[in-house]
């Protein structure tokens, strides 16, 4: 056989059988893959929410937890989840997702309220590149659990959440920022103080 | 000392007379992937920083090395000539997509931690190397082990250097706390770029520390 | 959607998140081709290069072709495809139209298919969702960075010839401990800039 097509032949048989294979595990692996692509997006909701749900909770049951417990509402035209833990009339919590700048890339997360929607019950940073070590930090266990239990406005009614410096938190708006990480934190106050502006004002319109 | 005192590294197990021993052994400790033939370095200094990931990206560059030895192995013959590089890079290729996939399916948390690490293994010099230099010239069964050993070696290494950056920049070993926050400040900088390259000279300065001696003794024996 | 400005990109990608002293790749050949400065040099002008216009070509391979065919899991094959036919084609041009160009540069083109660097440039614009302007960016910022680094290696290791490294040191470990303090030091570049 003419060598240049017996090349030509060998490169097609074996593009085919790549081919072949590759779309038979795609094909097998594509429901798992699509709810673990959906199980992320509610994830985060649902840990801010303090659902008994953890980061390996598997897909399947975090979507049947998300159907059943979790109803879609407005806030202040912010698209919200409301908590309703086995299907109670009352939500237990009420998540609000937020976004903006960070330093080296977008951030974006999700702010847990209690009902009176001024406790934070916790919050989730599951979007951002800021320096690992530094600004990386606000992603971790110990920076987010600060916010537990704080309110989002001062002790004067203002709306907001500040950052100060590490160990000076005392007000009841107030956390721990990272030391080292100034200008994350100071945009991490920025997007907090604004949710919690909007979320005031559409309050006091009457929603 | 001589290479005849130690053992053929062949079991005689089955018949074929294959040194099966010899080629786990080679690729594994002589002729380590990463230490002596200083390759794959890349995703070795990227994916270090936690223990869980090292050993996950072992499995996949072990998964992706033995079956694509094993392919390039039992088609050598066919290839032909003026395409061989090509073959060897979409049979590896389609290997490290399946493994992609599954880890995506299965795994979706390291999927996301690993990153573009597992897609690099393509361009892998270790994975390439060993099916140029070793599967186009051997047959399956012993490609296949060299496969497996040069991973095998691979990971070894990976876990090694992802043992000290985990416990000493986060005081965690799989996740699990040693050293308690209260007694340890974590050294971020270990889990961060120039802690992995201080991790893997200093790994590489020990090793090469250890054999010196012995290479003398060799070379005067 | 990625809003971070191109401009940030570029210079973030040589400078705090250098493709090599921070997201580890191309680290074979700049370990093997570090040696000398003009070697350096024309391996950092060629990764760049190719970098920068592979970059670009791959995003519209995702968004034109994979995306819509629903066939993104070929990424991987078909970008090393497009990089492979692209060094190609370079090389074919400027070895007809350029020979003393061919020469300098020339041997370096069948290197850098295999580069760590060149593919995982596309492979993170795909992660980090950059769009044309982005990608084309993050190309040039990161071959730029590579080149940065590369002739830095290269520069202190002309000048290690005169240094007494302790035999167990000398080859791979004393580059690692080096390449760790150069990462060190560009660490320093955090915070220099940032957005609006």
């Amino acid at each position: 056989m003419n060598k240049s097509l017996r090349t030509l032949l060998f490169a097609t048989v074996l593009g085919v059988v790549c081919s072949s294979l590759l779309v038979g595990v795609t094909q097998v692996t594509r429901p798992f893959r699509e709810a673990n692509e959906k199980a992320e997006r509610v994830r985060n909701t649902l840990i801010a929410l303090e659902a008994p749900v953890t980061a390996r909770t598997p897909a399947a049951e975090l979507l049947v937890l998300f159907d059943r417990d979790i109803r879609l509402q407005d806030q202040a035209g912010i698209p919200s989840f409301a908590y309703h833990p086995g299907g109670v009339d009352h939500p237990v919590a009420i998540a609000v997702p937020f976004g903006g700048a960070g330093v080296w890339g977008p951030i974006e997360g999700i702010l847990a309220l209690e009902p009176d929607m001024q406790t934070i019950r916790g919050v989730r940073f599951y979007k951002q590149e800021e320096t690992p070590g530094l600004g990386g930090e606000i992603a971790s266990v110990a920076f987010q659990d600060q916010f537990k239990g704080k309110r989002i406005r001062a002790a004067d009614g203002q709306p907001g959440v500040r950052l100060v410096a590490a160990g000076a938190a005392s007000g009841p708006n107030t956390v721990d920022a990272i030391t080292g990480a100034t200008m994350t934190s100071g945009r991490v106050e920025e997007m907090l103080t604004t949710l919690a502006r909007r979320l005031h004002n559409g309050k006091e319109d009457g929603q | 000392m001589s290479e005849s005192t130690k053992s053929s590294g062949c079991c005689g197990g089955c018949g074929s007379g294959i040194k099966c021993m010899q080629i786990i052994e080679d690729g594994t400790l002589k002729n380590n992937p990463i230490i002596h033939q200083v390759l794959g370095v890349c995703s070795a200094l990227a994916v270090t920083g936690r223990v869980e990931n090292a050993i996950v990206m072992g499995i996949a560059l072990i998964f992706v090395a033995m079956m694509s030895n094993l392919i390039v192995s039992l088609i050598r013959n066919l290839m032909p000539r003026r395409i061989r590089m090509v073959v060897e890079v979409a049979i590896i290729a389609t290997f490290v997509i399946i493994f992609d996939q599954l880890l995506k399916a299965f795994y979706w948390d390291m999927s996301r931690q690993l990153g573009p690490y597992v897609g690099l293994i393509i361009t892998n010099c270790i994975v390439m190397g060993r099916a140029e230099a070793y599967a186009t010239q051997n047959p399956p069964l012993p490609a296949m082990l060299d496969g497996i050993a040069n991973g095998l070696g691979y990971a070894v290494i990976l876990v090694l250097i992802a043992c000290f950056r985990e416990l000493l920049g986060a005081g965690t070993l799989l996740g699990i706390t040693i050293l308690p926050a209260s007694h340890y400040t974590p050294n971020i900088l270990m889990v961060l770029a120039p802690g992995a390259f201080f991790t893997a000279g200093f790994l590489i300065w020990i090793i090469n520390a250890i054999r010196q001696p012995r290479a003398e003794t060799e070379e005067t024996a | 959607m990625n809003t971070t400005p191109a401009l940030v990109i570029l210079i973030a990608s040589i400078l705090t998140n250098n493709i090599l002293l921070a997201s580890f790749l191309g680290m074979c050949s700049f370990l093997a081709c570090s040696t000398k400065l003009e070697t350096a040099f024309g391996l950092g002008v060629a990764v760049t290069f190719v970098m920068v216009c592979t970059t670009t070509l791959n995003y519209l391979l995702y968004q034109y072709v994979l995306v819509p065919l629903g066939i993104e899991f070929l990424a991987f094959i078909l970008f090393i495809a497009v990089i492979a036919a692209f060094v190609q084609f370079v090389e074919m041009f400027v070895e007809r139209y350029s020979p003393k160009l061919y020469y300098a540069l020339g041997i370096f083109l069948p290197l850098i298919t295999v580069n760590c660097a060149i593919l995982g440039a596309s492979l993170f614009m795909v992660i980090r969702q950059y769009n044309l302007i982005q990608s084309a960016a993050f190309g040039l910022g990161g071959g730029i960075g590579f080149w940065v680094a590369i002739m830095l290696m290269a520069g202190l290791r002309e000048k290690m010839g005169y240094s007494n490294v302790p035999v167990p040191l000398r080859g791979t470990a004393i580059l690692m401990l080096i390449t760790g303090v150069i990462a060190m030091t560009f660490m320093g570049f955090a915070g220099m800039i940032s957005m609006q």
